[in-house]
């Protein structure tokens, strides 16, 4: 439309005139469709719960995903042969890894020197007297609080694995290490039941 | 204006309409006006200048200079209540002030109203920049200012500004409304609406001096709480959020585009008919788009399904605006590319329509799941606050300045200079803040090949967006520098003004009152029953709205019923939500020493960087525990789910740390190495006002949460000096600093201790506090 021969309004407002064009139709045409998608999307949420829900995504994760890790494992006991046997898997102990970052790293550092909480590469250790202990203390918390129970953040599994990777800290090197605390302790079992 | 002829064959001028009243003399009051342009300049340099004060401080946590005060929790909402309301909310006053008494042919009703308006609203904004870096605030976001200011607002904005601006419609002398008085109207209304709903606290002075006969001591005197909670207060928050940007930020600005932009472009504007349609639609559609802000969080589903779906309708609606203000400059294109003024407009009506794309599809769950909380909003916001806002601010005071100033702009060169400097540092800004936004968003949902997050460590995923943050920091010092070189164009054009400004006298009839509406125009349709006719004459040609402009009252009451339907619509089942959420056994209140230290918490802003609110998602159940339910947040006065992760989330933080790790954390929040967060030592040294604690239980109980006994007199602050001994105590048992007991830090740990954990806590369990 050629803007020099569209009608105009018969008001003029302080010198302001409008022209009495047409809405365009394209503009029409997708605010329709606009709400036609949006009625149809309103029934896809809201009336198809237990397909494709958020809720029903993040189960499926939760029990995918456990069946991964654990798998064929059933419950894992807090024993010193799981944890010595779960050491021994490269897989599982990058799992735990990732625990251990997102859930010790910030008292006990990256790479386990510790910082406001003890350094967990050297051979003495404060709350433990063997390998199983590292269980209990995730699971119970020591010192008062300073080092938190776990017990409600993380199933008993993923305690035994946390406790397995922590283990597998001793005799690293980290960067900046805190001083030792606590006992010297025996080594670790080794493999092979 | 070139034209050859109007749709009804007569000529120039308003005729046609009916009997004439007496001729009267008047003139304009431009003196406000210039005002609120100055005002609009300074606020905006301030507001610029804090907003690149804070991207500094994310970049390089030094910049938070180690005061209590300036820290990026309590410097972030006083940018964010600066821009809008000191520097868009001046602009939006200078625009309504001079247009509407043009568009009105009409002075401003009364003149002391107007100043009265003029300096309240900067008594309001001082306020705001004093009681913000002390730390008093209501602790929701875009209104944080406490209670004695909310007052101020309302009685600025509908008893000053409002009676002012209705008073003036009402003796105009111009029948017809036009389209920018009719976004002033919608702005005007459901402001007030969204500020008093939101805003409605309840303060610690009353419950001190009628319940506990006690002076409040210092601050104490200005705290309140909302009187709603948890997923109430949610809801509450993000309607009146989300419609601060639509009728505090876009209505006004629409209004004054319709007004300056045919001004400046001396064109016609494109479409009357598109005025009427998306006026209304945006007015009716916007309303319901609020709980976009909060999927995926505890608020129920409806709603937030509601508040997605009306969002894409808001799309055209929002696009309406932009095409009308583009095509009005149809044949005036040439004019763009000498006319600074017109370059501002087009870009910020460009940035208009980029925001309003992106606002639907960031309201869209799948997206939102990846955008919410990172930097993606906060992107989107700048393009609007700075493109849009900013821009059009900017075009509307280059065409007033030299018409105000009655003389010639200091500087056309320098208008070119802001420009150019505006649009690099705007694009700088908002392309790096995108990249930032997805960047995190990626990482925080990223698995390794073993299925453990890739990312662990939180602080790994800010690292990785700190070249990001330089680069904001750069594209915001040049949109702050262009801003600098716009106030000095304008200060020194203000130097060159004529001793008197000429004042012209202004003539028009006054509206008669024996004015009749004319009748229906005849129906087009030929075949049809005598019912079509009808309503293809009176309303598919918009004879009805011919009507409805020449009625303010009407206009106006239509408008807020537009509003409001949909307001009930959302927050009627809100208010019966409460006894919806299912409520969880476990669930009790905060004890007296942690309900003090969440003050502290609010006071602090950290629901600026830490939200509260896991969603149900994998990787973010991974990273922070069991999703939020609704009824943990029963007894939250106000709600802290946050909306941005500048640091992680916080709602399972309980029991997560240690006690002395906290106290150490706060002080030297390094120990947490490449941290960004700013240091709290203060609350290392700061005494706990314990006779305070007192009335803040009483408060609560009035808002009612089960206090029980701890609102007998004396009981709550002894229960608070018991908790914070034993707490105390357990801090040196696990080699923590002594004499923390009476400290602040002590009560802001409780809190945090104290987060998330009553899910998994035994329903029987009573309160460890005697």
């Amino acid at each position: 439309m050629n803007p020099e021969h569209a009608p105009l309004r018969k008001h003029e407002f302080d010198g302001i005139c409008e022209y009495d064009n047409p809405t365009p139709g394209w503009w029409h045409a997708l605010f329709i469709v606009s709400i036609i998608f949006s009625f149809f999307y309103y029934v896809y949420y809201e009336g198809n719960r237990d397909a494709a829900t958020i809720w029903s995504q993040l189960d499926a994760a939760q029990t995918e995903e456990t069946k991964r890790i654990f798998g064929a494992m059933g419950e894992l006991q807090p024993d010193a042969a799981t944890l010595v046997m779960l050491m021994g898997d490269e897989k599982m102990m990058k799992v735990g890894a990732g625990m251990y970052q997102s859930a010790c790293a910030a008292c006990h550092a990256k790479d386990g020197g510790g910082i406001n909480g003890v350094n967990l590469t050297d051979n003495h250790y404060k709350n433990a007297a063997s390998i199983e202990d590292l269980f209990r203390v995730i699971t119970e918390g020591a010192g008062s609080g300073a080092m938190p129970s776990w017990r409600n953040n993380y199933s008993q599994n993923e305690r035994v694995l946390l406790a397995a990777f922590v283990a597998s800290l001793r005799g690293t090197t980290p960067s900046s290490p805190r001083q030792a605390e606590g006992e010297v302790i025996p080594s670790w079992p080794t493999g092979g039941k | 204006m070139e034209t050859t002829g109007y749709s009804d064959g007569t000529t120039h001028g308003n005729v046609g309409e009916g009997p004439l009243g007496p001729m009267e003399r008047f003139s304009y009051d431009d003196a406000i006006t210039r005002k609120f342009v100055l005002a609009t300049v300074l606020w905006g340099v301030v507001a610029m200048l804090a907003g690149v004060i804070i991207a500094l401080q994310l970049a390089f946590p030094a910049m938070n200079l180690g005061f209590e005060w300036t820290s990026f929790g309590r410097l972030r909402p006083l940018h964010t209540n600066a821009a809008i309301f000191a520097f868009a909310g001046n602009a939006i006053f200078a625009a309504v002030y001079y247009s509407t008494q043009r568009l009105c042919k009409a002075r401003m009703w009364s003149d002391r109203l107007s100043n009265l308006h003029f300096w309240g609203w900067q008594l309001i904004i001082v306020c705001a920049a004093v009681t913000l870096p002390l730390g008093i605030t209501q602790g929701k976001e875009y209104a944080e200012l406490e209670w004695p200011v909310d007052l101020l607002i309302a009685v600025v904005w509908l008893g000053f500004f409002g009676t002012n601006f209705f008073m003036t419609l009402k003796n105009r002398r111009e029948r017809h409304m036009y389209v920018a008085l009719w976004f002033y109207i919608a702005t005007i209304l459901t402001v007030t609406l969204l500020h008093v709903f939101n805003s409605l606290s309840l303060p610690l002075a009353l419950v001190e001096i009628v319940q506990n006969g006690r002076v409040p001591s210092g601050t104490d005197w200005l705290k309140s709480w909302s009187v709603y909670a948890g997923v109430q207060d949610a809801m509450m928050q993000w309607w009146y959020g989300h419609n601060a940007v639509a009728f505090f930020l876009t209505t006004p600005f629409l209004g004054l585009m319709y007004y300056y932009l045919p001004k400046a472009a001396g064109r016609p504007v494109y479409s009357y008919r598109l005025s009427i349609v998306h006026f209304w639609s945006l007015v009716f559609i916007y309303i319901w788009a609020g709980p976009h802000h909060l999927h995926y969080t505890a608020v129920p589903q409806w709603a937030s399904t509601l508040g997605m779906i009306f969002s894409i309708m808001l799309w055209m609606p929002s696009w309406g605006g932009m095409i009308n203000g583009l095509l009005t400059l149809r044949g005036a294109w040439h004019k763009v590319a000498g006319d600074p003024v017109l370059k501002f407009f087009v870009w910020g009506i460009t940035f208009y329509g980029m925001a309003t794309f992106e606002g639907p599809m960031l309201s869209i769950k799948s997206v939102n799941s990846l955008s919410h909380y990172t930097d993606w909003t906060i992107a989107h916001v700048h393009s609007g606050a700075l493109g849009w806002n900013g821009l059009m601010t900017f075009g509307m005071i280059y065409w007033l300045t030299p018409r105000l100033f009655q003389t010639q702009i200091w500087s056309r060169k320098l208008v070119a200079v802001h420009f150019y400097t505006a649009t690099i540092g705007l694009v700088l800004y908002v392309l790096a803040i995108y990249a930032a936004g997805i960047t995190q968003g990626l990482m925080w949902r990223a698995f390794d090949e073993s299925g453990a997050l890739q990312y662990p460590n939180f602080v790994e995923t800010v690292v990785s967006i700190l070249p990001m943050y330089h680069i904001r920091v750069l594209g915001g010092l040049l949109f702050l520098t262009g801003t600098i070189v716009g106030a000095v164009n304008v200060l020194m054009t203000w130097r060159a003004r004529p001793p008197v400004y000429e004042v012209p006298v202004e003539e028009a009839p006054a509206l008669s009152s024996t004015y009749v509406d004319p009748p229906p125009p005849p129906s087009s349709l030929s075949a049809n029953t005598e019912f079509g006719r009808s309503v293809d004459s009176k309303y598919l040609q918009g004879w009805f709205h011919a009507i409805w402009e020449r009625k303010a009252l009407k206009f106006s009451v239509m408008t807020l019923i537009a509003v409001i339907i949909a307001s009930l619509f959302e927050l009627v089942p809100t208010f019966m939500i409460r006894s919806n959420v299912p409520t969880i056994a476990s669930v009790q209140p905060y004890t007296p020493l942690e309900l003090y230290g969440r003050d502290i918490y609010i006071a602090e802003g950290c629901y600026n960087c830490h939200s509260q609110m896991i969603r149900p998602i994998f990787a973010e159940v991974k990273r922070y525990g069991e999703y939020s339910k609704p009824g943990e947040f029963v007894y939250d006065h106000p709600f802290q789910w946050g909306s941005r992760r500048i640091g992680p989330d916080l709602a399972r933080e309980g029991g997560r740390q240690s006690l002395d790790w906290h106290v150490r954390h706060l002080e030297d929040p390094r120990m947490v190495p490449q941290s960004i967060m700013p240091a709290y030592a203060h609350l290392l040294e700061q005494d706990i006002d314990f006779a305070a604690i007192q009335g803040r239980v009483r408060a609560m109980a009035m808002l009612g949460v089960p206090y029980g006994e701890a609102v007998k007199d004396g009981a709550a602050e002894a229960m608070a000096r018991a908790q914070a001994a034993a707490l105390g105590a357990q801090l040196v048992a696990q080699g923590g600093y002594e004499g923390m007991e009476t400290k602040k830090v002590i009560a802001l740990v409780a809190y945090l201790e104290r987060l998330g954990k009553d899910l998994t806590a035994p329903p029987t369990a009573a309160e460890e506090t005697p």
